[in-house]
């Protein structure tokens, strides 16, 4: 009696909710094997089922409990596999800190007061943390795509940091290394935007515990390869990318962009396509591909672009884990120098010989 | 032979959160074994939790072990990963060495369910140097040319292969033996 209560009390505080956004997982099982059932056991499991049905539409979803209503739970041991899981060592009171949130310490200091019970909670919550962390993660991944995408504008670089550090990034980051179940908070199921701030609070107890450096190595383990498979020119595109070509030969020189029809089919119909290529000088710069002559035009120019800035479909693969050793001193260096913009890009073969 | 009659999910070889490509992250979050004190069933279980399990937490800090001692129950063990995924796996009358062996299939799997890999390999970039369209390789000189041209409307001349290189190579030192031969 007195566990079944207990069990109640935890369900009623930790939550279980009917939520029809989750289903609930069922266990799979490994080793399939024949079984001999008797002829009232099939009959039982689909009225169990239909009931089930009934309860669960009329409650609005199955229902679901945080995993620390459980009676196999343990927090400290948790915490301990969550950071040996990454590899890292954590200040014990910095991690809890990271994952503790505002609103469950409001919550139990209200319920501990409606009880009657008066209590100085020794918890601390994870504003500042999140706030710093969210700071340093974005000095962290600007100094990488700086470091590894050298030509490329600083519009480009703002976009691929707006990608990284969205919500829907970092709560998928933040739910694949366990933070779901170690998170306190009062929200269940947890909001988007409390994983994304127990991430970036874990990410600033990391640097809190183990230095900056093993921090800049987090980030780029964790967020900066959800790059990986992206197709980068799709994050960012210029708006007018003749006008910006033009502006570039300009600066540096070179003869006006001329474009000029390489290949044409099916001019009369629906799968037209016309290859236009951009010419500087009589020297071939690219060419792309188009329905019509403008679209071609066009993408011959956002092609000429991404051959300046190094991001056609051909380029280099990028750097990750390893492979970063050596680049990680330029990594730190261009944390705080920001790309040259679009206005302003010229090749870098021109700028060090006119510097 | 086809796959057609298996009920078995297909797809093509994938990690989860681009596991492995900056560090590798064992996906195993926690296991929970369940067992008898007393049933013979569980004996396996139990030797296995006397002597080999102390072992399989130092070298997996990454997993939290859980134990249920249950009375009347057959054993099992449910596996969950860090995607949200459970396994279960009955450990009636398994041996110590059964158990070490499922235990350790637990951890290295990730939770993706189990499906038939259609490849055994998977890139998000197909390509590099571009797809064939049937532009690629033609020479630019066909844009301005009127056909019927002298050079473009014959068939392409490539020269001599390689295996004709060889036969022609052959067949000099052919003609070259004889007239060395000393007249007998």
């Amino acid at each position: 009696m007195a566990a079944l209560w207990k069990t109640c009390q935890q369900c009623l505080r930790y939550g279980f909710t009917n939520a029809s956004i989750y289903t609930s997982i069922t266990a799979v099982n490994v080793i399939s094997k024949r079984n001999f059932k008797a002829h009232w056991v099939a009959p039982t499991l689909r009225e169990l089922q239909r009931r089930k049905v009934i309860e669960e539409d009329r409650g609005g979803g199955p229902k679901i409990f945080h995993r620390s209503t459980f009676l196999e739970w343990n927090y400290d041991a948790e915490i301990f596999a969550f950071s040996n899981r990454l590899g890292e060592k954590f200040n014990d009171s910095s991690l809890r800190a990271a994952l503790t949130h505002k609103s469950y310490i409001e919550r139990e200091t209200a319920r501990l007061s409606d009880i009657g019970v008066e209590s100085n909670l020794q918890f601390q919550d994870n504003e500042a943390l999140a706030q710093k962390g969210g700071e340093i993660m974005s000095k962290f991944i600007n100094g990488y795509l700086r470091a590894v995408f050298t030509q490329v504008p600083e519009e480009l670089i703002r976009a691929m940091h707006d990608f990284l550090t969205s919500n829907p990034t970092l709560e998928t980051v933040a739910k694949h290394i366990g933070l779901g179940d170690l998170m306190l908070c009062a929200d269940f199921p947890c909001k988007t935007e409390t994983y994304v701030k127990s991430f970036k609070a874990v990410v600033a107890a990391l640097a809190e515990s183990s230095g900056e450096e093993r921090a800049r190595i987090f980030v780029q383990d964790l967020v900066v390869t959800q790059l990986y498979g992206q197709d980068v020119n799709e994050l960012w595109n210029p708006v007018d990318p003749i006008g910006n070509l033009t502006a570039i030969l300009k600066r540096e020189g070179k003869a006006e962009p001329e474009f000029r029809l390489i290949r044409q089919a099916g001019s009369n119909s629906i799968l037209a396509v016309y290859y236009v290529g951009v010419y500087s000088d009589k020297n071939f710069i690219s060419e792309g591909a188009g329905e019509s002559l403008e679209v071609a035009k066009e993408m011959a120019a956002r092609e000429a672009l991404k051959k300046f800035f190094h991001t056609e479909d051909s380029m280099r693969a990028l750097p990750f884990g390893r492979q970063l050793k050596n680049i990680q001193s330029k990594i730190a260096q261009l944390e705080n120098q920001p790309n040259v913009p679009l206005s302003e890009w010229i090749s870098p073969k021109i700028m060090s010989a006119v510097h | 032979m086809s796959n057609s009659h298996l009920f078995l999910p297909s797809g093509f070889i994938r990690t989860p959160l681009q596991n492995g490509l900056g560090r590798y992250i064992p996906q195993l979050q926690r296991i929970t074994i369940k067992f008898c004190k007393s049933h013979g069933g569980s004996r396996g279980v139990r030797d296995f939790i006397e002597s080999d399990l102390m072992e399989f937490a130092k070298t997996n800090p990454g997993t939290v072990v859980y134990l249920k001692p249950r009375r009347h129950r057959s054993p099992c063990m449910v596996a969950e990963y860090l995607n949200g995924e459970r396994e279960y796996l009955s450990c009636h009358e398994f041996s110590r060495d059964e158990v070490y062996k499922w235990l350790s299939y637990m951890c290295t799997r990730s939770g993706i369910p189990v499906m038939r890999f259609r490849k055994y390999q998977h890139t998000d970039y197909p390509t590099i140097q571009g797809v064939w369209n049937p532009f690629t390789h033609q020479a630019p000189e066909i844009n301005v040319a009127e056909f019927p041209h002298e050079v473009l409307s014959k068939p392409i001349n490539h020269g001599p292969t390689a295996t004709e290189q060889l036969i022609e190579i052959f067949k000099k030192t052919q003609l070259e033996d004889p007239a060395n031969k000393p007249p007998n």
